[in-house]
């Protein structure tokens, strides 16, 4: 093979490469769960908790996109959890402060736009900035600036779902410093009289900037996630990276180049389908389960 | 194989890095929309509750015939925004705004469900372009970070479309 052939397909090989990581998954019209029309089928609880930077309707489209890539799995997983009717739920980390303090050091301290600094709420050039970075750290590194009033309310909402007359398993995929409001909860549920049945509430951590996932549950985190890592310098006890983004044309993307969006998790491979993985294996555990 | 393999990261990293660094820098420098003593309310001579920049911005990049009902799904969460600055004093209307822009949300999720975020961030971006109307906008979230708000399930989105 000359060199020219060699450089002409390696150029071939990487269009391949980012066109696959680029085209967006073609989705069908989404149709009712088959589980769900059967009033018999056991029910789930699957709860978006949104980071730090995640406004409510950032949330939305999170909790969204949660959704549609757990539906468009759904019938390639395992029968007992076809079986089971999955309802989808956010509990909101209410990070609107954070976010003003975002906003106020992208345009006092770097001299942004509002319009960039929305652009660019998640991307490399915020989460890089010395400026922006110390803003994000506080919260993520620090235990008491999660409140206790979000855990009990959290906790409170996990305990109902799983009581009777719901009688619902709950499974929580927390992105960033929902995680550490996912752990807090998990004790707090786990904490108080009557004590549910153990394994009935299980924890998919995404992006997670906690030293460990209660109740045994698994985690994906990036390592090209910028924020984790820089949290990880901080705080050593880390969880370590354990997927990546590949070469995902997000990586260029001011929206998604830091590599820590709850959205460029669920769009780019393997980090994508190792989370609809971890999330199949956490429900297969809770069909095993009865909450009631 | 090694070789080529890192080699090839390489070269795709740096493309990233430099990209998305020039990418940063354009939408750094891009000049304000608007200028900081413009209204929350700005200009919206129509009446169809949404600001007529952001009317120009939705019609000029959702013109085609196939992106018709993109164009209108854009515009129902550009109307919902708009009237949660306009009353993000109020906690009460905030919740009732905060449900309209979650039902637009869905809808934009229906129809374009591969797509749905990018078009979010710009059109928000294009919505909250000055400090006082990022300030509003957070502010009205803040009215309803305890509050539950019902979700329609990925089956149903498609009914909270307005048209």
């Amino acid at each position: 093979m000359s060199v020219v052939s060699r450089k002409l397909s390696r150029v071939l090989w990487l269009i391949v490469l980012v066109g696959a990581g680029w085209c967006p998954d073609s989705f069908a019209q989404v149709q009712p769960q088959s589980a769900c029309q059967i009033a018999t089928a056991p029910r789930t609880a699957i709860y978006f908790v949104n980071g730090v930077t995640t406004t409510l309707d950032e949330a939305r489209l999170n909790g969204g996109k949660l959704e549609l890539e757990f539906l468009n799995k759904l019938p390639t997983m395992a029968p007992s959890v076809q079986a089971m009717c999955h309802l989808f739920f956010l509990n909101i980390n209410p990070t609107a402060g954070a976010v003003t303090d975002f906003l106020e050091a992208g345009q006092q301290r770097l001299g942004l736009t509002s319009t960039a600094v929305w652009t660019g709420l998640e991307g490399f050039g915020l989460v890089t900035s010395g400026a922006i970075v110390q803003v994000l750290q506080r919260p993520l590194t620090n235990a008491d600036q999660i409140d206790q009033a979000t855990i009990t309310r959290h906790a409170a909402a996990y305990r109902e779902q799983i009581a009777a007359p719901s009688c619902r398993r709950v499974l929580v995929v927390p992105h960033s410093q929902g995680n550490l409001y996912s752990n807090a909860s998990f004790d707090n549920v786990f904490s108080q009289t009557p004590n549910p049945p153990v394994g009935t509430l299980k924890i998919v951590g995404v992006a997670t900037p906690a030293d460990t996932v209660r109740g045994n549950g698994l985690y994906r985190t990036s390592s090209t996630d910028l924020l984790i890592e820089g949290i990880r310098r901080v705080l050593p006890g880390t969880l370590p990276p354990n997927t990546n983004w590949s070469f995902s044309p997000l990586l260029l993307s001011p929206t998604y180049s830091g590599g820590h969006s709850f959205i460029g998790y669920l769009t780019a491979e393997p980090s994508r389908t190792q989370i609809l993985m971890d999330m199949e294996s956490s429900l297969v555990a809770l069909a095993s389960v009865n909450p009631c | 194989m090694r070789r080529w393999c890192q080699e090839t990261g390489v070269l795709v990293m740096t493309i990233a890095a430099l990209g998305g660094l020039l990418v940063s820098c354009s939408a750094e420098n891009s000049p304000s929309a608007s200028s900081t003593t413009e209204s929350i309310a700005g200009t919206d001579a129509d009446a169809n509750g949404v600001r007529d920049d952001v009317d120009r911005y939705i019609d000029q990049t959702y013109a085609d015939q196939a992106s018709a009902d993109l164009n209108k799904a854009v515009r129902q969460y550009a109307k919902a925004v708009q009237s949660s600055l306009l009353d993000a004093d109020s906690p009460p209307l905030s919740l009732t705004h905060a449900t309209e822009r979650f039902r637009a949300l869905e809808c934009l999720m229906a129809r374009r469900p591969s797509e749905f975020h990018r078009i979010f961030v710009d059109v928000r971006a294009q919505l909250l372009n000055t400090a006082n109307r990022s300030e509003a906008y957070l502010k009205a979230d803040d009215h309803v970070k305890t509050q539950t708000i019902p979700l329609l399930p990925a089956d149903q989105w498609v009914t909270a479309c307005q048209s």
